[in-house]
């Protein structure tokens, strides 16, 4: 099932209870090869299987391989080439469990007990929930998390859905001739531009109460993941949802967790939600790989403390 | 199913191996060859699904990754077309080898089918062949492809001007097109092959526009069991705005029933 490549070595393995889950193990090269390192565990953005979109699973996979990283990109059940469970597990629970077997895999198959888990989008969400219940995940790359929106009250989705308009009006359409043009023949959504509006003027003027987190659970299990010392980096696309959210729900905590250095955020502008163009793909890329070469550096620092 | 790597050391090739689950023994193996860059991503949901259906009816299947796509070795520069041929001749020497037969069908969805069919004629042993919303002419596919990059970043608060073009290629919804392909891209014409492709070639047409009737008309002065079938459905290779991929149900059904007829 193996095969060397010139830099890094990708193995096709199979796991899981049923060996029924697919990855890509991705491993380094041996003259850098560093066991004192954790293990990297990629999580399905969405529905795309585990090469990610663009692509983007396996550059940075092979990226981390090539800084020392041992690497295993996998589908969930039901997700690429992965069975379907046969059991009537919600995939929330089960994408934490099966995340549980990729480390219980790298434990087994490379003698690895610290992982860092990275996700993009819904494989965010999930690399943050099975942080919460695994003591082993010592740090989390989140991409575009979009939080736990399903939960949330409904005023904090009215206000997402308020603030993607208005950044559509204000940032897109008022700057297009074509938009101009449908205004003027009236084939716009008016309704939608005083709604806007609306928005921008109560935003920029009014300073109108934070929107209540309600029932959501977000804040304070994030907070207990930085006092257990899980390192955490965030990266959004300037204008994501998953930005709006967090900044929402968490306010000014987000800036107290950073300059606490256990958590970084960075925002890339003008990037989709999947990172699409190469030019943002690079950004993404560069950030995780100095990211994880500062956590390895520190990482290292504590185990020659302890020895 | 079994996932492993395949191919030459320095050119390692990724598949997944479907060995058949039930129905009659098949003398016949079938390989999927998938689409390139964006639509390798959307349609691979519906390629899985295809791999386990032939694979219940009987069929050895092997779905595999082109070099520089998917979980292959290689980066997204992806080379030119010739490359690409040899992936599918070492496809297919893996799967005789893994699954015992001698005979192979091709199934290609766009390029995919492209390809299989200009490996068809070239080798001039493949039994079956499917071309799947085949990519006919290669200047339009390049057209195709850069209208739908447009179209979707056009209203994204990204702006498409910046980073499509770097001077040695081009950038097509986050992959990249280096112009040594692009110019065999260009040269892509099916109706100018002359060679039988394959015994048995079944053409699918998700809409009447694509020019697969053409192609259908050109494949009929050549000596191949020919059927053409046009079944309305979505075109799964293209990004579907909720991020959903599809699975068109009764195009895989119609495939699986014509190899099934040609290969019992």
């Amino acid at each position: 099932m193996d095969r060397t490549g010139a830099a890094v070595r990708e193995e096709a393995v199979l796991f899981g209870q049923t060996r029924s889950l697919v990855g890509i193990l991705t491993d380094p090269p041996e003259s850098i090869k560093n066991t004192n390192l954790p293990g990297m565990i990629l999580l399905n953005a969405g529905i795309v299987h585990r090469v990610g979109p663009q692509r983007l699973y396996v550059k940075i996979a092979r990226s981390l391989a090539e800084l020392g990283f041992v690497v295993l990109r996998f589908d969930f059940s039901g997700i690429g080439d992965s069975r379907v469970r046969p059991d009537n597990l919600p995939f929330e629970r089960s994408a934490v469990s099966e995340a549980q077997d990729a480390m219980n895999h790298l434990g087994s198959a490379r003698g690895m007990d610290r992982f860092v888990l990275l996700g993009l989008c819904s494989g965010a969400d999930m690399s943050l929930k099975t942080a919460w219940y695994d003591p082993r995940v010592v740090g989390a790359v989140l991409i575009n998390p979009q939080g736990d929106q399903q939960d949330a009250a409904n005023e904090l989705n009215a206000f997402a859905v308020d603030r993607k308009i208005s950044r559509y009006y204000w940032q897109i359409a008022l700057r297009n001739p074509k938009s101009w043009l449908r205004a003027v023949r009236g084939e716009a959504n008016y309704a939608a531009i005083v709604r806007a509006l609306v928005f921008q003027l109560r935003h920029r003027y009014a300073r109108p109460k934070r929107a209540s987190s309600g029932m959501n659970r977000d804040p304070a299990n994030f907070r207990s993941l930085v006092e257990r010392g899980v390192r955490l980096l965030l990266v959004f696309s300037k204008g994501d949802a998953g930005l709006d959210y967090f900044r929402e729900v968490y306010g000014e905590e987000l800036r107290h967790l950073c300059s606490g250095g256990k958590m970084d955020l960075h925002v890339i502008p003008r990037s989709t939600h999947t990172f699409t163009f190469l030019r943002d793909q690079g950004r993404l890329l560069g950030l995780v790989r100095e990211w994880a070469q500062s956590v390895t550096a520190r990482d290292l620092e504590v185990v020659r403390e302890a020895t | 199913m079994v996932p492993f790597y395949f191919g030459p050391p320095h050119k390692p090739l990724f598949g997944c191996y479907h060995e058949p689950r039930s129905g009659p023994p098949r003398q016949c193996g079938v390989i999927l060859c998938p689409p390139l860059g964006y639509e390798y991503i959307n349609s691979h949901r519906a390629y899985r699904q295809l791999a386990v259906r032939l694979s219940h009816v009987g069929f050895p299947v092997l779905l595999f990754d082109f070099y520089g796509s998917g979980d292959s070795g290689g980066d997204d520069e992806l080379e030119g077309i010739p490359p690409h041929l040899s992936d599918i001749s070492t496809a297919i020497d893996e799967l005789r080898r893994r699954a015992g037969v001698a005979k192979v069908c091709l199934v290609g969805l766009r390029l995919g089918g492209t390809l299989s069919m200009m490996a068809g004629a070239e080798r001039g042993d493949v039994e079956g062949l499917v071309l799947w919303d085949p990519v006919i002419d290669g200047r339009v596919y390049i057209r195709e492809m850069t209208t739908v990059h447009q179209d979707l970043l056009g209203p994204s608060f990204s702006r498409p001007k910046h980073g499509t073009t770097n001077g040695t290629a081009i950038e097509i919804l986050g992959f990249t097109l280096a112009h040594s392909l692009l110019a065999d891209l260009e040269t892509i014409d099916l109706l100018a092959i002359r060679r039988k492709p394959a015994k048995s070639t079944l053409v699918l047409e998700s809409d009447g526009g694509g020019g697969a009737r053409g192609l259908s008309e050109h494949l009929k002065s050549m000596e191949t069991r020919l059927e053409y079938q046009l079944l309305p459905g979505p075109r799964i290779w293209l990004p579907d705005r909720e991020g959903g991929l599809l699975v068109p149900a009764p195009t895989l059904h119609s495939i699986v029933s014509w190899i099934a007829r040609v290969q019992p």
